[in-house]
């Protein structure tokens, strides 16, 4: 029973014949490269999760310090050796503030992500699985949940409920939901009727089985493309929300930051530095999560149409 | 016929979902009479308060149950009345703040389409004729830049520098300006919607303008002695269109959600700033109106690209 795991199944209906025990992830590993520009953008993701995680203890500037120097009070300044990013114009500096900025960015793209994918994936896969009623009252719910822009139902749940970081997540993470169920849904209805499955059930396994052990290796590789997609998609969202006034009320947050650095054109006139570095920042984290899920993709050779 | 009366009535069960949803939501997690009233609404303890609660509850419906205020939104809702702000003096209704603002939010997403449009087909004839040589490996690389790069962080890299360094563009809209300057002001908000759009367009139509171009008819005009322009433009262009025209059209829903951010940056006062406002005064009736407009737009687009589709190819139709 245990080595009726689809990665050591042939897929007998696909048209060129694949070697015994090559899985597709196997089978594709010895034609495509991930490449190198792809490891750069991981290399990326883990060093600014680390400054993120490790901002409080590093030996750099308080966020939240006037550095107001003599005479200039409240002036802001432009990056230097003492100040990298420069400084905001309560003379904060940027730099600390960027990486503790990091914390709530991440935090709310990561637990985003994650509700999404346990719930929308949960949902998905049972309705693919047991098809139905229930199966058209999830793909009913999810289609509701995509008619409206989800900014806009982003903004609606922030204005009713508090601004915490957790609700912030959890509202973003109740968007992801949708998308990522109907991936789910789609990918367990193309393995639901495969040999491998009809084989669990004919030896007696039971729907719990064949969910966990059957499906769930199969529809968990291209939601985790669309895992590091949805995160970038989280945290863009979070920028937002954050520039329009309605993500996490206290706390530094790069979408509130670029917001202060340009709210007049006075500001982004005489101190673009404000604005520009967490853009810049901001730009390289979605970018490289952008890149990595893509490549993921392709890689896995997830079908675009599935999405 | 049958297939389209399904479609349409999926629609309207979608609509009443969104709405009942909404309107629920709202009305179980927020509190309406303290925007009406102001601090007066949480004093009950003094009875002139009391008195005037009972007087705006009694004016706004908020006395009865809610399944029966549903209903009387609805009726009116459905007949072109929006209802009060939920503000002191209610003024102006609904209708008439919906009917000012919309205009600007429909010729910013119209323009923005447009330009995405113009600059994506010549961006992706041009990558497609050269496919895989370093020009066309430069256009992927930008595009992958565009998409990755988020509105608001887009929009203020413009206002640096075609408004600010360049001083080419207007950075802020003013709604009392005459027309054709309006018009160049909404230039720079277009253009901050327009260009990650034209990234996925272009991605998109070159993808499908590669394929053609090695279709056999491709070939075959080439061997007439048919131009490469012609070929191009005259050939090659034409089927690729259609998927082109679904995509612009599916595309256009998900554009008004960034719209919202874009009109705040540049504070062009159309529906999405609107929705901002009302979320933050806690404007229920002012929210409810644009989440159901926006709502309605999206299916009804959806609907209209599916249309449009099944009389491009007969073979959707089933």
């Amino acid at each position: 029973m245990t080595d009726l795991t689809a990665d050591n199944y042939p897929m007998t209906d696909s048209i060129e014949p694949i070697a015994p025990a090559a899985g597709p992830g196997e089978g594709a590993s010895a034609k495509k490269k991930l490449g190198r520009a792809f490891w750069i953008c991981i290399g990326w993701l883990i060093a600014i999760v680390l400054l993120a995680i490790l901002a409080p203890y590093l030996p750099i500037k308080d966020p939240r310090t006037n550095f107001t120097g003599k005479g200039n009070v409240g002036a802001s300044k432009g990056p230097s050796m003492d100040h990298w990013f420069g400084t905001d114009k309560d003379a904060r500096d940027v730099f600390s503030r960027t990486l503790h900025g990091a914390r709530v960015s991440l935090t709310v793209g990561f637990v985003a992500i994650a509700f999404g994918m346990i719930v929308g994936g949960t949902l998905g896969i049972l309705s693919g699985y047991f098809r139905g009623w229930w199966d058209r009252v999830v793909s009913f719910a999810f289609i509701v949940l995509l008619s409206f822009p989800a900014l806009v139902l982003a903004i609606m749940l922030t204005a009713l409920l508090d601004r915490k970081l957790f609700t912030i997540a959890l509202i973003l993470g109740v968007l992801a939901v949708a998308p990522v169920g109907r991936l789910a849904r789609a990918t367990t209805l193309q393995y639901a009727d495969r040999e491998f499955v009809m084989a669990a059930r004919s030896l007696g396994a039971n729907h719990r089985r064949i969910i966990i052990r059957e499906l769930l290796p199969n529809v968990v590789i291209p939601m985790a493309a669309l895992g590091l997609l949805g995160m970038a998609v989280a945290i863009v969202a979070e920028g937002g929300l954050a520039f329009l006034g309605l993500s996490v009320e206290k706390g530094i947050t790069w979408g509130g930051m670029i917001q202060l650095g340009s709210e007049s054109s006075r500001t982004l006139e005489r101190a673009p530095w404000i604005a520009f570095f967490p853009i810049g920042v901001l730009f390289l984290t979605v970018f490289a999560l952008n890149f990595a899920g893509d490549r993921l993709r392709s890689f896995f050779d997830v079908k675009e149409t599935a999405l | 016929m049958r297939y389209w009366l399904q479609r349409i009535a999926l629609a309207v069960l979608l609509l009443l979902s969104v709405s009942i949803l909404t309107f629920g939501a709202m009305n179980v997690l927020g509190d309406p009479l303290f925007n009406i009233l102001g601090p007066v609404a949480g004093d009950v303890s003094n009875p002139d308060s009391v008195r005037l609660i009972e007087l705006a509850k009694k004016e706004y419906n908020l006395d009865k149950p809610l399944p029966v205020r549903y209903g009387i939104w609805l009726s009116e809702f459905v007949r072109g009345d929006m209802g009060v702000q939920f503000s002191t003096d209610g003024q102006p209704p609904v209708t008439d703040l919906i009917k000012e603002r919309i205009p600007r939010s429909i010729m910013l997403l119209v323009m923005a389409q447009l330009m995405a449009t113009l600059i994506a087909i010549p961006w992706a004839l041009a990558a497609a004729s050269r496919a895989e040589r370093p020009v066309d490996r430069i256009s992927t690389a930008t595009t992958f830049l565009l998409v990755a790069l988020p509105n608001f962080a887009l929009a203020i890299i413009l206002k640096y520098i075609l408004g600010i360094k360049l001083q080419w563009l207007p950075l802020t809209f003013r709604a009392q300006d005459p027309f054709d300057s309006r018009v160049w002001q909404m230039v720079m908000p277009a253009l901050t919607i327009a260009l990650p759009a034209a990234a996925i367009y272009q991605r998109l139509l070159r993808t499908d303008l590669i394929t053609t171009l090695q279709e056999d008819f491709i070939l075959m005009a080439r061997s007439k002695g048919v131009s490469r322009r012609r070929v191009l433009f005259r050939h090659a262009l034409r089927p690729s269109l259609f998927s082109f025209i679904t995509v612009v059209g599916l595309n256009t829903g998900a554009l008004i959600g960034g719209s919202i951010v874009v009109e705040t940056v540049f504070r062009i006062p159309g529906l999405g700033s609107s929705l901002v406002e009302a979320v933050l005064r806690e404007d229920f009736p002012v929210v409810l109106a644009i989440v159901m407009i926006v709502a309605t737009a999206f299916v009804m687009i959806n609907l209209l690209v599916d249309v449009i589709y099944s009389i491009i190819d007969p073979r959707v139709r089933r």
